[in-house]
């Protein structure tokens, strides 16, 4: 089997009304905003993309409706995962069976079993498609169950479709570990980063790239992902900066500072679904206030 | 004197007798073996040199014979940190009677210090001495980190003049960069080093070199890592940093004591660890003498002192 290689995956938020339902005009635009504006791949729905907060009917929906958008343009990801190993193995098949391209997985919501659950949990949902199958680690500061070096491994030698970790952990030592041993296993192994600090990434030999900002500021995504690319990492370090100071922007700004970003830049995807708290007014008039006095942000596409 | 830190930074181990007690001769032979390899500085007594298992008299007796060992040929730094402030600004205050080139600085150790806390302590450490600092960023401690945040670094640099580096033990994308973006536009010589040679990560995005974990078995290979860094051979310094990588897993069981086993598997003598760390064992030495070997590394590094 060929190498899947996703290259730059836009990673869409998931657009709600005011009643709190999917609001699937503004997915649309959405999705043509990301095909316009650099995506060689969309990964969906993704924590940013408030994956957990969705019913299971409503992510085979959003999925349903995401590949009908996209019409084979571009490859769509499939994120599938929950806290019951047989509920996330029911969603891999759906979205085999609805033409994804790949499926992106997590260690298991919620429980924090042993390792060797963990490799359970993974090996089953992974064996349950013969699409590629990509398993991220999620951020240190995740109260959920760690990826770690040896769960990789042992996942690697028991999936013959394991195509990668798509790493949001950003530890350095999970990710030398990771990549170095586990291409010893399988020579094309992948190790994507999960955020937009590609350049730590793709040095160590990393490749692709899953981005949350693609949406406010997908020009400088490509930049930084466009110089990883060419190995031209010292060069990349100012807009990898800029990338850096907006990443801290939205973050700081809580769970709906992403939604919050794209309502500044004229993509209004309404607010996070409860229990994440929607940024007031006075929360959301300092962020777009700060998003203002981004220089960089200038040269980005704002509307639609 | 102007310093200029860069490179793969050697922490040398403290020998010890067979009876524990502490090595200045052997001590002397170790600085003087990673100067001689290529060390761009000396810096101790870290983690890795059993700083917390030596007595303060012990300490400043290492400091003097690192920089009479060392002699001014590379600048060395002298770690301050304790359980306790009074001993860390008794020891810097030591290491500026010396002459030794800077202090390296942690609020002290075993409480949940909180952000002001953490200032208040590096400016009181910072203020007792001329000498130029460094402090020690060291998040992930169980609960016990001591994180110096990109807002807190800020604040120390408008404080003290003399706050010229750090050492990151973060190794996360977003916390290193949280500090870079800060501190390299505030003041552009500010030296960031990694704790251990995680360096190939943060390197492209200013960091200035490593205290290294490995350079007491392998400084050839530190010193080709930093080379192909500086030349931006990618493929080279990524080469290096796996082999480094595997030399971390290697050590950090254990950490120091394997290290040590392996040392005295290389000719080099450094002795015992002292409790409640573990002594390697001959069974360990022997599985550490065969994944070196499986590495090339008992092949290409020094033996012998």
């Amino acid at each position: 089997m060929a190498t899947f290689k996703p290259g730059l995956v836009h990673t869409p938020v998931t657009p709600f009304k005011r009643d709190q339902s999917i609001d699937f005009d503004a997915y649309g635009k959405l999705i043509e905003f990301h095909l316009r504006n650099g995506a060689e791949a969309l990964a969906l729905p993704m924590p940013p993309g408030e994956d957990i907060s969705l019913t299971d009917g409503e992510l085979r929906k959003l999925l349903e409706f995401a590949l009908n958008q996209v019409k084979g343009r571009v490859p769509v990801l499939a994120h599938v995962n929950d806290a019951g190993t047989d509920i996330a193995v029911a969603r891999v098949r759906h979205a085999e069976q609805a033409g994804a391209a790949a499926i992106v997985s997590h260690p298991p919501y919620f429980w924090h079993p042993k390792a060797s659950m963990v490799v359970e949990h993974i090996v089953r949902v992974g064996a349950a498609t013969r699409l590629p199958f990509f398993i991220c680690s999620p951020p240190v500061e995740d109260v959920g169950t760690p990826l770690t070096t040896e769960i990789v491994l042992q996942a690697l030698e028991r999936l013959d479709n394991l195509a990668g970790v798509v790493d949001a952990s950003m530890d350095w030592v999970f990710m030398v570990e990771a990549l170095s041993l586990g291409r010893k296993v399988r020579a094309d192994f992948q190790l994507l980063p999960g955020t937009d600090y590609m350049v730590s990434a793709g040095v160590i030999g990393g490749s692709g790239a899953f981005s949350p900002l693609s949406g406010v500021a997908p020009k400088r995504v490509r930049e930084v992902y466009d110089l990883c690319a060419k190995q031209q990492f010292t060069q990349a370090r100012k807009a990898q900066e800029d990338l850096a100071a907006l990443h801290h922007l939205v973050k700081t700004a809580g769970f709906a500072g992403l939604k919050g970003a794209l309502r500044a830049m004229g993509r209004d995807c309404g607010e996070p679904r409860p229990p994440a708290r929607a940024l007031g007014e006075i929360e959301y008039g300092k962020l777009a206030q700060e998003i203002a006095a981004m220089d960089f942000l200038r040269a980005e596409p704002r509307g639609w | 004197m102007s310093i200029t830190l860069k490179g793969v930074m050697q922490a040398p181990v403290t020998p010890l007798k067979d009876d524990f007690s502490l090595d200045a001769d052997g001590f002397a032979k170790m600085v003087d073996f990673h100067v001689r390899h290529g060390a761009p500085a000396i810096a101790w007594p870290h983690h890795k040199a059993e700083s917390l298992n030596l007595t303060i008299a012990e300490r400043k007796l290492g400091a003097e014979v690192a920089v009479k060992t060392v002699a001014g040929r590379v600048p060395v730094s002298i770690f301050v940190g304790t359980l306790s402030e009074e001993d860390s600004l008794d020891i810097a205050r030591h290491a500026a009677k010396i002459g030794a080139d800077m202090i390296l600085a942690i609020s002290p150790y075993c409480r949940r210090p909180s952000q002001e806390e953490i200032f208040d302590s590096i400016v009181r450490i910072g203020t007792t001495t001329d000498l130029p600092i460094l402090t020690y960023n060291s998040p992930w401690r169980n609960g016990e980190g001591v994180e110096f945040t990109g807002e807190l670094t800020r604040r120390l640099i408008e404080r003290l003049p003399n706050y010229i580096g750090m050492k990151d033990a973060s190794f996360h994308s977003e916390k290193f960069m949280e500090i870079s973006r800060v501190a390299l536009r505030m003041r552009p010589g500010f030296a960031i080093i990694m704790g251990v040679e995680h360096l190939l990560a943060s390197f492209p995005l200013g960091a200035c070199g490593s205290f290294s974990s490995s350079g007491a078995i392998a400084p050839n290979l530190c010193n080709k890592f930093y080379a192909a860094l500086v030349a931006n051979d990618w493929e080279s310094a990524r080469e290096c940093q796996y082999k480094i990588s595997r030399l971390w897993r290697l050590f950090k069981e254990q950490y120091p004591s394997s290290l040590k086993g392996a040392m005295i598997m290389m000719g080099r003598p450094v002795g015992p660890t002292r409790s409640p760390l573990p002594t390697a064992t001959k069974e360990r030495i022997d599985f550490l003498r065969q994944q070196l070997e499986e590495l090339n590394i008992l092949q290409t590094e020094p033996h012998g002192w």
